[in-house]
C-alpha cells in the first residue's frame, strides 16, 4: 500500500514520462524474477473468489440454441438509461413546489390556469404532429413542461384564453414551425409570454398575495396591486420585507413569486444532474454584482443585492429558462458567458427600461446569441496545439 | 489523488465475473486458427490438410520483411481443413482448422528459457517474444516485438495497462489476482529489453483487491510502482492513459514513444513471461464469458481458435436465445455474425445478449443537452459532427474534429435522445477520407 501512497503523493507537475533519465543501468542488470512463492504470501486477499461459483448451479437447458441470424451492429452495444422524457419529467417535477405555492397564494384560479396551459400545450403538440403526418411527440413531455412554464409566468388574473393562445404560440409557432424539439431558436414559454404582452392590461394586472381572483369572474371585482419591482420602479422604495420576497408573499406571476420553492426545484435539477451550476451561478452572480456596484434602493447594500435577486423573474429564469438545453450554449465556458449576458441585460432593463422587469427579455436576447457563443467556446481538440500540454514538434 | 483524464463517462460496471476464478478449457473438439490476428501482414500457412500438429507448433510464419507475429497451433491434432473465411469484421482471412486428438502432445520446439534474468540479453528477449507471436492482447493486436524495437532508446517509462475500463470484462482483473507475479516478471523482462528502470502498473480504483495484491508484490521493487487511476471509461485507451499519468495530450499521428512511454497490456506482459518460463508461445488467453444468455458467466483460459459455440457450451450453455454476440467489451467490441467464429489472441471477452438487451432504441431529435460534449475524451462536439454529416456538410464535420475521434462510443452511450452519434461520426470519417483521397 505504501507504494501506492508514495506514488499518489508525488506532484503531477513532475510527469512520470518526462522524468527518469537512464542514468545507471546497472540496477536493471541485477533484476531477478519475482518468485511465484511471493504470490502465496498475499493470497489471503483473494479470499472472495472461493465463494465465487457456489450457488451458481444454473439450469443448463437445451431449449435454447443460437439463432440463424445474429444482430450485427457497430459499437457501442450498450446505452445509458437516460432518455429525453426522463429529463423533461425531472424538469416538470422540479417546477411543482413553486407552482403549488402559487396556487396557495393566489387561489384555485391559478390551478385552473396551470391545467389549461399544460393541457392546451399538449393538445397543440399532438394536433401539430397530426397535421404534419408525423409520429406524435407528446411522449417526450417537452410540451407539458412548456405549458407549465408558461402558466407560471402568468398572473392569476389573466382571462382563460390567454394561456391557450400562449400555448399555441409557444408550441406551434416558436417550436413546431422551426422543426420541433431541439430546433427552436428561443425559449418557447418565454417567447409566448412576451408575445402575450400584446395584451398589456390583461398581462400586467397583478394582485396582492392572499387575494384570490374568482374562478369565473377573474379580475372583475378585485383590486390590482403592484409587484415589488414595479413598486421600486415607481416609488424607489419597497414595502415588502426580504422574508416575504424569498418565501413568495408578494404580488406577481403564479410561479415566479417564491424564490425559495424555485430554488428547491433548482437544487433538485442540480442534484439529478439535469442542469449544471454554470448558468444559474453566473446569471445570479452578475445580477448581484451589478446591484452591489450600482444600488437602486437606499440603505443596506446586502439588502439591496438580495432584493434584486429575489424579486421578479431572476430565480425562475436562472434555474429553468436560461438553462433550457435547446436554447443555451453547450460548453461550460459558453454557459458562463450566457449567464453573465442575461444578468447584464436584466439589470439594464430594470434600471433604464420602460418595463419594470427584464429577465424574460434578457434570456430571449441571449438565446439569439447562442450559436455565436458556441462557436467562440468550441473546446480544443485532444492533443491539438495550444491545448493544455500538447507535444512539441521535434 | 487518483489519476484521471478530462472527459469520459461512468458506465454501470457489470463486473459480474470479478469473483470467478479462471477455469481452464483445454479440450475443445476443434479449433480454427486465423492466420491474421494482428496488425500487419497475414501469416503464410506452414501446414497442409491432413498434417499432424503438436501444441505450440508454428503453423503460420510472417512473410519476410513484413510486420507481423507468427501463429502457433493451440492444441495437438490433425489439420482438418484450410480455408478462406470472413472474420468478425468481414475481411477474408485464411483459417486453419485443427481437430483435437486430446493427447496434448507438446511441440519439440517449446523450450523454457533456463537462464536467470540477469543473463538474458536484450536481443535474445526480442527474438523470443517475436518467435512466441505475442501481440497487444488488449484488443489492438500490435506485434509486441515491433513495439519494443521501435521504443528502444526513446521510451523512458514502461506502462503496464491494467485499467480494464470496459464494463463486463474481468479477464485482466483475474490475471492480476491469480498471476500477478507473471505480470511483474513480464514487466521485468521488458525493463531488461528496453533498458528502462521505471515501470508503472496502472489499475483503476474499482479493483482495490488487485491494487493491494500487486502493491504487495512490488513492495521490495524500487523501480516498479502501482498507480491508482480513477474508474472511468475509456481510461484504458493508450492516449487517455498517458494523459492521466503525465498530463500530456498525445496528438493523433504521434506514438507513445515520442513522449517517452511504451504501453503494454497486462495479459501481454504475462504472456511474455510465459514465453520465458514455459517457452509457450501465445496460444491461449483468458476470456470473460458473460451476458444475460450465459448459464454460468465465467473467466475461461482457452486455446486461441476455440469457437464461441464451444466456449459457451463449456460455460453451461444458453439460458436465453442470444440476439447479439460481442467479441470484446460492450463499448468497443465487435458484434459477431456467427457463433462459429473463434477466439483470437485479442479477444478479451465474449458477451451474449438477448433481444431485450441488444435492441436498438429509436432515435429522437437532439436536444443539445451537451452530454456528448462533456463525455468526449477527445474534446470534440459529437452532436455537431453528427448533425453536419446528416446534412451532408462534410467540411463542417471535419471542422468539428471528426478525424480526431477515437470511436470510444462515450457520446452514443450517454445520449438521452439515443442518437447513434459515434456511428454517424464513423460515417463522416469515411467521407472525409474519401474526399482527401480524391484531392490527392
Amino acid at each position: 500500500m505504501s507504494k501506492v501512497k508514495n506514488a499518489e503523493a508525488k506532484n503531477k507537475a513532475a510527469p512520470y514520462a518526462a522524468a527518469a533519465p537512464i542514468t545507471d543501468s546497472s540496477d536493471i542488470e541485477k533484476l531477478e524474477f519475482t518468485d511465484a512463492k511471493a504470490q502465496k504470501d498475499v493470497s489471503e486477499v483473494d479470499s472472495e473468489s472461493a465463494a465465487a461459483r457456489e450457488g451458481n448451479d444454473a439450469v443448463i437447458s437445451d431449449r435454447y440454441s443460437f439463432p440463424r441470424f445474429l444482430r450485427v451492429s457497430p459499437s457501442p452495444h450498450i446505452k445509458s438509461s437516460d432518455t429525453t422524457s426522463k429529463i423533461m419529467l425531472d424538469v416538470f417535477i422540479s417546477l411543482i413546489p413553486a407552482f403549488i405555492w402559487g396556487v396557495f397564494v393566489f387561489g384555485p384560479r391559478a390551478l385552473v390556469i396551470g391545467a389549461l396551459s399544460v393541457a392546451s400545450a399538449v393538445l397543440f403538440e399532438y394536433l401539430f404532429c397530426r397535421v404534419r403526418k408525423k409520429k406524435s411527440t407528446v411522449g417526450d413531455l417537452s410540451a407539458a413542461v412548456t405549458g407549465l412554464l408558461l402558466a407560471m409566468n402568468l398572473s392569476s388574473t389573466v382571462p382563460y384564453w390567454i394561456p391557450v393562445v400562449g400555448s399555441f404560440f409557444a408550441v406551434v409557432v416558436v417550436k413546431g414551425l422551426f422543426g420541433g424539439l431541439g430546433k427552436n431558436i428561443v425559449n418557447p414559454a418565454l417567447a409566448a409570454r412576451v408575445f402575450l404582452f400584446a395584451w398589456p392590461s390583461e398581462m400586467n394586472t397583478f394582485v396582492a398575495p392572499g387575494v384570490h381572483a374568482g374562478i369565473i369572474s377573474g379580475s372583475a371585482d378585485i383590486t390590482a396591486s403592484a409587484t415589488p419591482l414595479s413598486q421600486i420602479k415607481m416609488d424607489g422604495t419597497l414595502s415588502a420585507s426580504l422574508y416575504d420576497l424569498i418565501i413568495g408573499n408578494v404580488g406577481g406571476c403564479i410561479g415566479e413569486v417564491s424564490a425559495l420553492f424555485l430554488m428547491i426545484g433548482g437544487a433538485y435539477l442540480l442534484i439529478r444532474r439535469v442542469i449544471t451550476w454554470h448558468i444559474p451561478a453566473s446569471y445570479i452572480g452578475t445580477v448581484a454584482l451589478i446591484a452591489l456596484i450600482f444600488p437602486r434602493l437606499e440603505g443596506d447594500l446586502l439588502n439591496n443585492v438580495l432584493t434584486e435577486i429575489f424579486s421578479g423573474g431572476v430565480i425562475i429564469c436562472a434555474f429553468f429558462m436560461a438553462t433550457d438545453y435547446v436554447t443555451s450554449p453547450i460548453t461550460a465556458k459558453g454557459k458562463l458567458i450566457f449567464g453573465a449576458g442575461c444578468g447584464i441585460i436584466t439589470m439594464l432593463i430594470r434600471y433604464f427600461g420602460g418595463y419594470s422587469e427584464g429577465a424574460s427579455f434578457s434570456v430571449l436576447i441571449m438565446n439569439l446569441l447562442v450559436w455565436y457563443i458556441d462557436k467562440l467556446t468550441m473546446p480544443k481538440h485532444f492533443g491539438v496545439k495550444g491545448g493544455k500540454a500538447s507535444v512539441k514538434e521535434k | 489523488m487518483r489519476y484521471t483524464f478530462k472527459g469520459g463517462i461512468h458506465v454501470n460496471e457489470h463486473k459480474n465475473t470479478a469473483a470467478c476464478r479462471v477455469r481452464l478449457f483445454s479440450s475443445p473438439e476443434r479449433v480454427s486458427v486465423p492466420m491474421s490476428q494482428h496488425i500487419g501482414a497475414p501469416c503464410v500457412c506452414l501446414v497442409k490438410k491432413g498434417d499432424k500438429v503438436a501444441l505450440g507448433q508454428k503453423i503460420g510464419k510472417v512473410p519476410d520483411g513484413a510486420l507481423g507475429a507468427p501463429v502457433h497451433s493451440s492444441i495437438s491434432g490433425t489439420v482438418e481443413k484450410i480455408e478462406m473465411k470472413q472474420d468478425a469484421r468481414g475481411v477474408l482471412v485464411e483459417y486453419v482448422t485443427i481437430v483435437n486428438d486430446f493427447e496434448n502432445t507438446l511441440s519439440p520446439d517449446i523450450e523454457p528459457c533456463r537462464k536467470r534474468l540477469p543473463e538474458i540479453s536484450s536481443e535474445e528477449i526480442i527474438e523470443r517474444i517475436k518467435e512466441a507471436g505475442i501481440v497487444g492482447m488488449g484488443g489492438a493486436g500490435f506485434p509486441a516485438h515491433a513495439k519494443i524495437s521501435s521504443a528502444v532508446g526513446k521510451a523512458t517509462t514502461i506502462i503496464i495497462n491494467c485499467a480494464e475500463c470496459e464494463p463486463y470484462l474481468t479477464a485482466n482483473y483475474r490475471l492480476m489476482m491469480e498471476r500477478g507475479c507473471d505480470i511483474i516478471n513480464g514487466a521485468k523482462i521488458l525493463m531488461k529489453a528496453l533498458g528502462i528502470r521505471n515501470v508503472i502498473i496502472a489499475v483503476e480504483d474499482n479493483k482495490p483487491l488487485a491494487i493491494k495484491k500487486l502493491s504487495a508484490l512490488v513492495e521490495s521493487e524500487s523501480m516498479i510502482e502501482v498507480i491508482t487511476l480513477k474508474t472511468k471509461y475509456p481510461q484504458g485507451d493508450e492516449r487517455r492513459l498517458i494523459s492521466a499519468l503525465t498530463g500530456i495530450e498525445l496528438p493523433a499521428g504521434k506514438l507513445p514513444a515520442d513522449v517517452g512511454c511504451v504501453i503494454f497490456n497486462a495479459e501481454s506482459a504475462a504472456a511474455i513471461y510465459e514465453a520465458f518460463s514455459d517457452g509457450m508461445p501465445s496460444v491461449r488467453r483468458i476470456v470473460t464469458v458473460d451476458g444475460d444468455c450465459v448459464a454460468e458467466p465465467s473467466n475461461v483460459l482457452c486455446p486461441v481458435g476455440t469457437s464461441v459455440g464451444e466456449l459457451v457450451a463449456f460455460c453451461g450453455g444458453l439460458v436465453k436465445e442470444p440476439s447479439k454476440i460481442i467479441s470484446g467489451g460492450p463499448m468497443m467490441g465487435v458484434s459477431l455474425w456467427s457463433p462459429e467464429l473463434p477466439v483470437t489472441k485479442t479477444t478479451s471477452g465474449i458477451l451474449l445478449f438477448s433481444e431485450a438487451v441488444s435492441r436498438e432504441p429509436e432515435e429522437y431529435s437532439c436536444i443539445r443537452c451537451g452530454r456528448c460534449v462533456r463525455a468526449c475524451p477527445s474534446h470534440l462536439m459529437p452532436f455537431g459532427i453528427a448533425a453536419a454529416f446528416k446534412a451532408g456538410r462534410i467540411d463542417e464535420a471535419e471542422m468539428y474534429g471528426a478525424s480526431s475521434c477515437v470511436e470510444c462510443g462515450c457520446c452514443a452511450f450517454g445520449c438521452p435522445s439515443k442518437i447513434p452519434l459515434v456511428q454517424y461520426i464513423r460515417l463522416a470519417k469515411g467521407e472525409i477520407r474519401k474526399k482527401k483521397a480524391k484531392k490527392q
